[in-house]
């Protein structure tokens, strides 16, 4: 089945059972895409579909047919990319960096509906990704200040 | 603030934020076997029989009988096996692995072996155990007279949990033989640990085996031993094959079979007299599970901390680490001082309460100061700065007026608390462990082209080490940081300057690399190789403790914490809201403000988790329950959305430009505080944890019956 | 290897699921847990007649196919949907779980569930050749078991267009965001001309089917608020009965305070 996977178009020729992070980390490699606990739960494995976070733990590939799939490996070619990354940066926001890729698609999504969201509105925005490490402080206000400096760009 | 707080871009930012980072199951698994290991599911067994179908192809099973070494996992002691022999002790026990080409096949045939098991009676509570694993015992003063001569004696028990780790990567090893050596690589805290067991297992001379670390996702301490045995038993496998083996856990599994903290039971005895405590009476249990690991290094300091920051001049105080049928408890953030500071911290606010006084204000009463002697006879060298730490939370969160204000009787709906805790984690290895066993060497190598290569053994977990230590390199021979090269350890290339552990890594090595890099500075030759190699040298202050006679300073020096909670609950569902978590942390000079801030605001989370939602829970048979990451509960960006960490320095002079241990320090102390607070809205005295929103609604009915 | 199909419109879909033996898949944020190899999947998600939130003269139509999120944007869903939706897993499970996954789980702790208990909500149930319209109590049969014959989708839940304005709704999960639910408890008070002319409570996650006990509720009706502080304790006395909780990882006696204590509450909310 044909789905479009970081800007391009791609023809998957396995099982339409196959977990969604499986195959993008196995088939595709694109290892980006972390699992942390395979149910749901933890967020690692967040990619955008459709414009949408979703789990990719969570989706089998016939779900998928015909969606726009972008992974953190796509999204980092992009301008909004670059002024989170900046952002994050700039608390040192990244600890171990597991969650990170999950954590920075969250951040797109939320801003994408929201240019100037507030906390509570990015605590609810990242409240399906799991972080061990930072307390959440510094990556709450990593989107706080990527809201700031992304003038325009969301 | 010193210029070398001034926080960086972190050098490891770019890989980890853009998705380049190769953790363990990153690498590509070409030509690499997958490894399934079979576990036992009975909490004590005799393996009568295991049976194999006959197996297709390019699969084969590994046990016991196939390591070439011993069958014997170093940590510590030796007694963990790489694969079970005549016995299994714990639900969780590996039996053997299953390897093969193929991902799904490896796992159907795993699920397929027939384990003949014939019971044996399994011990699950460690009060129900009479095997005890290690036993201490100290004191000082004369603790019969001081009880004699008091005015009141009080006496309670308190309960921790298990805890689990939760690190976002789970465990993994990737194992490759070639040339005759073996290479593990994979996420791991101790590359020389894993170098030791692996050695071991093989049967190899130490120069045949390579430990690289890769990428970790996170350890809080989940990866300081337990690595170690997952890569003894990857080695042997790929021994076997003669090709790579890769392992990488499940959550389940990770869940279920990795260690934990050390559930405990402490037991205060305290005499009072003339409004203040004279002595303490401490008995304390841990629960080691199945094996020893490292539970004799934990009770140490748990038994080491269990008077807390107080000066208690007669002090009697009894550890037990003892054997139950259970996963083997470990390392994590704080390692055995979370659970005495638990019980000291209620044990001083619940007397406070019985003479009628507010708990900070009798706490105050007895807190060391510098120059006063240790638990273990040793000394603070340096200054205390505890009471201007209790001043900056007060003016942070207001705890005095609150704390006067929510201690009168609450009968609404709503109804709040809040609760303070004082606490210190004694920076580096337990007593004279640096000096005599870990014997730290770092290295830095400065090539000819002018580019400085920093080698030491410890890793980044996620707490900023790689910048750190780049940092402090950088500082002494005032270069920029492209001219420096760190890499996660490969002991191929690096010295053995010991784990990364006990909060030591910075404060020790970090000095190290310091002293080398001032050493390389005088002696710079441009255009020359020029290496470096620094040994560690203990402390001339130091007051000898030796682990025979426990006694003398346990530590050279003390990172000091405040920590508040204030929350309040809803009587009707029984939830807790946390309304703010605070605290003020002394480390020493901060390396890098935003990498402490941010280890001390995740510290202070992980001690709400462990305090409130955090339960692990068994079955009758043992088997834990909650395995998995919806019904192991652990905080969401929305459970304390008002978390402040603030920063109070006392300098160090033995660490690098004043720095100590940090990693640990901010989760030690906070369940206290937490429950402190829940004893206030709830109007009752608590005496474990966690304390659940089912433990809470249950107070609440008992409360209304009366 | 089994296969799984991918429906592009209901009368597909339909057709497929009386012709083989396939698990229908809507968002799956169940059914991805377990994953088990051998099963052939009906992908639901193109399906556009389960992808409509409409409302006739009696009804708000809600497609099966509507993920919580699209639930929570509507603005032709109700409030009290939208409260459930909302606590429903965290943002990502929200984008894909849909309402008929929800329903379709069986589960007692399912959220929109409880809300279509409470609101007397109805299923519309379609197969190749037939239609049927099913009061959502009589669709659950037991814990995970479900009035669904294996040729059948659910396609439409149809809500009552009007009448619970005047809501109560609480989960209670073990923290504040991806929580499963221990308790939840959903409540309508409907009063005109003085006097009430519904009030509908359910309980959820307590028992193995969402607890509605339209025959207690009644007794609330046609009273006015008076008259229905008369019956109070009569009313509590035999929810007290009739809610028996079973016992997990979490308490019986936890989980009956609790619902005990919400049931009171919402009753002091309306001045009963």
């Amino acid at each position: 089945m044909i789905f479009t996977l970081n800007g391009k178009e791609v023809d998957y020729k396995g099982s339409l059972n196959a977990r969604l992070l499986d195959v993008l980390r196995d088939e595709y490699r694109l290892t980006g895409v972390k699992c942390g606990c395979k149910e749901g739960e933890c967020g690692s494995c967040s990619v955008i579909m459709d414009g949408l976070l979703i789990n990719s733990c969570m989706v089998a590939l016939g779900r998928a047919e015909g969606s726009t799939i972008v992974t953190i490996e796509g999204y980092s070619g992009m301008k909004r990319f670059a002024v989170l990354e900046k952002a994050y940066a700039s608390v040192s926001a990244v600890q171990c960096g597991f969650c990170i890729p999950g954590m920075i698609l969250a951040s797109e999504c939320i801003l994408a509906k929201n240019p100037h969201p507030t906390e509570d509105e990015i605590r609810l925005g990242i409240s399906g990704n799991l972080c061990r490490c930072t307390g959440y402080n510094s990556i709450v206000n990593a989107i706080r200040i990527a809201a700031e400096e992304g003038d325009g760009l969301w | 603030m010193d210029t070398i707080s001034k926080s960086v871009i972190k050098i490891d930012h770019t890989p980890k934020v853009s998705g380049t980072a190769m953790y363990v199951a990153d690498y590509s698994t070409e030509g690499v076997l997958f490894g399934k290991l079979l576990y036992s599911t009975k909490a004590r067994a005799r393996l009568v029989d295991v049976k194999v179908p006959v197996l297709p192809d390019g699969y084969l099973v590994v046990d016991k009988n196939d390591v070439p070494g011993e069958n014997q996992v170093h940590i510590v002691l030796d007694d963990t096996p790489v694969f079970a022999c005549e016995t299994v002790e714990y639900i969780g026990e590996p039996i053997l692995m299953v390897v093969g080409p193929d991902e799904k096949q490896v796992l159907a045939i795993t699920n397929s072996i027939e384990v003949i098991y014939e019971d044996l009676p399994a011990v699950l509570n460690m009060r129900d155990s009479d095997v005890v694993f290690f036993n201490y015992e100290y004191g000082k003063g004369d603790i019969e007279k001081a009880f004699a001569d008091s005015d009141n004696i009080y006496e309670e028990e308190f309960r921790t949990g298990r805890q689990e780790q939760v690190y976002l990567e789970t465990q993994g090893m990737i194992a490759e033989p070639h040339d005759g050596r073996m290479t593990v690589h994979g996420s791991m805290q101790c590359p020389y640990y894993i170098h030791r067991a692996v050695a071991k297992a093989l049967g190899y001379e130490p120069g045949r085996v390579q430990i690289i670390q890769d990428v970790t996702g996170g350890a809080f301490g989940g990866k300081e031993a337990f690595p170690s045995i997952l890569a003894a038993q990857t080695a042997v496998a790929a021994h076997k094959a003669g090709k790579p083996v890769r392992v990488v856990f499940d959550r389940q599994e990770d869940m279920e079979f990795t260690s934990k903290r050390h559930p405990s039971l402490c037991h205060y005895k305290v005499a009072v007299k003339d409004g203040k405590v004279t002595a303490m009476d401490i008995d304390v249990i841990y629960d080691a599970g199945a094996y020893t690991t490292l539970s004799a290094v934990v009770l140490q300091r748990g038994i080491i901390c269990s008077s807390g920051v107080y000066n208690i001049e007669n002090l009697k105080v009894h550890g037990r680490a003892v054997k139950t049928n259970t996963v083997p408890s470990g390392a994590f953030r704080g390692f055995g001082g979370p659970q005495t500071f638990f019980a000291v911290e209620m044990m001083m606010e619940h007397v406070a309460g019985r003479l009628g006084i507010d708990s900070l204000t009798f706490k105050e009463k007895h807190i060391a100061r510098e120059g006063d002697s240790t638990s273990t006879s040793g000394m603070y060298h340096f200054p205390v700065p505890l009471p201007d730490m209790i001043n900056e939370v007060d003016k942070t969160c207001d705890f005095r007026r609150k704390y006067k204000e929510y201690s009168k009787p609450q009968t609404g709906r709503y109804r709040r608390g809040i609760g303070i805790s004082l606490y210190f984690h004694g920076a580096g290895f337990t007593g004279s462990g640096e000096r005599d066993y870990i014997k730290a060497v770092a290295k830095i190598h400065k090539t000819s082209d002018g580019i400085v290569h920093v080698l030491t053994a410890n890793t980044d977990m996620g707490q900023g080490l790689l910048t750190t230590f780049t940092k402090i390199v950088a500082k002494e021979l005032d270069l920029p940081f492209d001219r420096i090269i760190i890499e996660n350890p490969d002991t191929d290339l690096v010295p053995d300057s010991g784990p990364t552990v006990a909060s030591r890594s910075l404060m020790i090595v970090g000095e190290l690399l310091r002293r080398a890099s001032a050493e390389l500075r005088a002696i710079w030759k441009d255009g020359e190789d020029q290496i470096i190699e620094e040994h560690f040298q203990e402390p001339d202050f130091l007051i000898p403790f030796t682990i025979e006679n426990f006694h003398g300073d346990a530590y050279p020096t003390y990172a000091w914490a405040v920590a508040a909670v204030e929350l309040e609950i809803d009587t009707l569902t029984g939830l807790a809201n946390v309304l703010g978590t605070y605290g003020s942390f002394d480390v020493g000079t901060p390396i890098d403000m935003n990498i402490v801030v941010g280890q001390m605001e995740g510290g202070l989370m992980q001690g709400v988790g462990y305090a409130s939602m955090e339960q692990i829970a068994a079955d009758s048979k043992g088997r834990i329950r909650n395995n998995n990451l919806s019904d192991y509960i652990i905080p969401t960006s929305m459970d304390v959305t008002n978390l402040v960490a603030l920063i109070h320095v006392e300098k160090y002079p033995q660490g690098p430009y004043g720095a100590k241990g940090a990693g640990e320090l901010s989760v030690v102390g906070v369940p206290a505080a937490y429950i402190e607070a829940m004893e206030m809205a709830i109007g009752t005295r608590i005496n474990h944890i966690p304390f659940s929103a089912e433990d809470t609604m249950k107070v609440l009915q008992e409360v209304q019956r009366k | 290897m089994v296969n799984s199909y991918i429906a592009e419109s209901l009368e597909e879909a339909l057709r497929i699921r009386t012709e083989k033996t396939v698990v229908p898949y809507g968002g799956g944020t169940d059914l991805m847990i377990e994953a088990p190899d051998d099963v052939s999947y009906l992908f639901l998600g193109k399906i556009p007649e389960m992808k409509n939130i409409t409302q006739d003269a009696k009804y708000i139509r809600i497609g099966a196919g509507c993920t919580f999120t699209e639930i929570i944007e509507s603005s032709l869903v109700p409030d009290i949907l939208k409260d459930a939706a909302a606590g429903v897993g965290g943002p990502a499970i929200r984008n894909l779980g849909t309402v008929g996954g929800n329903v379709g789980n069986g589960s007692p702790k399912a959220d929109c569930a409880l809300i279509f208990f409470a609101t007397d909500s109805k299923l519309r149930l379609m197969s190749a050749g037939h239609e049927r319209i099913l009061p959502i109590k009589d669709f659950y049969l037991g814990r995970k078991q479900i009035d669904l014959r294996s040729d059948e989708l659910i396609v439409e839940i149809l809500m009552p267009r009007s009448g619970y304005e005047n809501y109560y709704y609480k989960k209670i999960g073990a923290r504040n965001a991806q929580a499963i639910s221990r308790v939840s408890f959903a409540a309508i008070m409907s009063v005109s001309d003085g006097r009430i002319n519904n009030c509908a409570t359910a309980f959820g996650s307590v028992s193995d089917v969402i607890i509605r006990r339209n025959d207690i509720d009644a007794m609330m009706t046609g009273k006015t608020i008076a008259e229905a502080s008369s019956v109070r304790d009569a009313y509590l006395a035999a929810f007290d009965e009739a809610i028996v909780p079973i016992s997990g990882r979490i308490s019986a006696e936890y989980r009956k305070a609790v619902c005990m204590n919400l049931l009171r509450d919402f009753l002091d909310k309306n001045g009963i």
